[in-house]
């Protein structure tokens, strides 16, 4: 299993990401350079899924499908969010030109931990294939790509996510570990 | 004032639809893009579509009036439900769109309470090609939700667009790739 970042296990930047995350309006926090990504091996075995309206991509097992229910990432997590997250599902999933999800897919979701790790390399804004997250009465908030960050995002029942289409122009594909964690 | 006086043979597969050639006269097509071309447009983008748009609906300017009613009288409401075969038409409602480059509209089915058939009337004189993007792409879809591409639609100049609004009615306008606007006049008409 890769190592996480040293820096994001230090005390004081445990306590200081909590204090982020918490104060937010749209509790989040986006860890760069989390994990060495040099070191993970990044086979996916992939098949095109597609719900016209819903979704066009491709899914997969998660690349780092045992780190993400490791009790060691876990424990990570809630000591950076204050929260009980308890393991639901991990996928891989590339968007490719083209491809794209709607907000709506999130419709009947409860409470939950959003948590996206970027494999996308080389990637332009222009191409979109961005991460949205939306709640009523917030400001959406967005989330460029960015190869080894990690995303951490709490939503409410009613709160929905996507990721945004990507450009036809785009000569890259959108990769990324999607894993959601339930809350109490 | 419309030129068009009749509605070619109806396509039935994958959802009934049309294309009206020639719609309005030179001279009504003239104003009407004069008249489009001095509104203030706004952006609009959200996980589904990105594009400027412009509601025609209310708006009282003498163009857009006669095009309202060309679009929308009795004599071509009437033709329109015949055609397709559908209950009668009591209004309908219409806005500018323009599409330029990065814009886009993902596929959906148009589907809200009192809409009966869509219509798009483009209003590009360039000449689109396929490459440019800003097709109107057609798809047949099955149970689970999986598409097939049926017709892409290159607009046209001129051309009235209608189909049918259902729960197969699965379009999307195609991503511009060029630099170009694509401009249309579109909307419903209701029950």
């Amino acid at each position: 299993m890769p190592d996480i970042n040293f820096y994001y296990l230090e005390k004081a930047t445990l306590s200081n990401l909590k204090r982020i995350f918490n104060s937010s309006d749209f509790p989040f926090v986006r860890l760069s350079k989390f994990l060495d990504i040099e070191s993970v091996d990044y086979e996916p075995k992939l098949e095109r899924e597609e719900k016209i309206g819903y979704y066009n991509r491709e899914k997969g097992s998660a690349i780092l499908e045992e780190f993400w229910q490791s009790s060691e990432f876990i424990k990570f997590l809630g000591r950076i969010t204050g929260l009980k997250p308890k393991f639901r599902s991990a996928n891989h999933l590339n968007y490719s030109p083209g491809d794209y999800s709607l907000l709506h897919i999130d419709e009947s979701e409860p409470n939950r931990l959003s948590v996206v790790y970027d494999f996308t390399r080389s990637w332009r804004l222009e191409w979109g294939g961005y991460d949205l997250y939306t709640s009523p009465d917030k400001e959406p908030l967005i989330c460029n790509r960015d190869l080894g960050s990690l995303m951490i995002v709490k939503l409410e029942k009613g709160d929905l996510s996507c990721t945004r289409y990507v450009s036809l122009k785009s000569k890259k594909s959108t990769l990324i570990d999607f894993i959601i964690y339930d809350l109490d | 004032m419309r030129k068009a006086e009749e509605i070619p043979q109806i396509v039935k597969y994958p959802f009934p639809h049309v294309i009206v050639r020639d719609f309005l006269d030179m001279a009504t097509l003239d104003l009407v893009i004069d008249a489009l071309a001095g509104l203030e447009y706004e952006f609009n983008e959200s996980d589904l579509f990105s594009y400027l748009s412009f509601g025609l609906t209310d708006i009282d300017h003498p163009v857009i009036n006669i095009l309202r009613d060309d679009l929308g009288d009795e004599f071509w409401r009437r033709k329109v439900a015949e055609k397709f075969s559908v209950k009668p038409i009591s209004k309908i409602d219409m806005g500018a769109y323009v599409y330029g480059l990065g814009d886009f509209l993902l596929p959906h089915d148009d589907q809200v309470e009192g809409r009966i058939i869509a219509y798009s009337l483009h209003l590009t004189d360039i000449g689109i090609t396929e490459k440019m993007g800003g097709a109107l792409h057609i798809y047949e879809a099955d149970k689970l939700g999986k598409s097939t591409l049926v017709e892409s639609l290159i607009p046209e100049y001129n051309s009235l667009i209608m189909f049918e609004v259902s729960n197969h009615s699965w379009h999307q306008v195609g991503e511009i790739l060029d630099d170009i606007q694509r401009l249309t006049v579109t909307g419903w008409y209701h029950a």
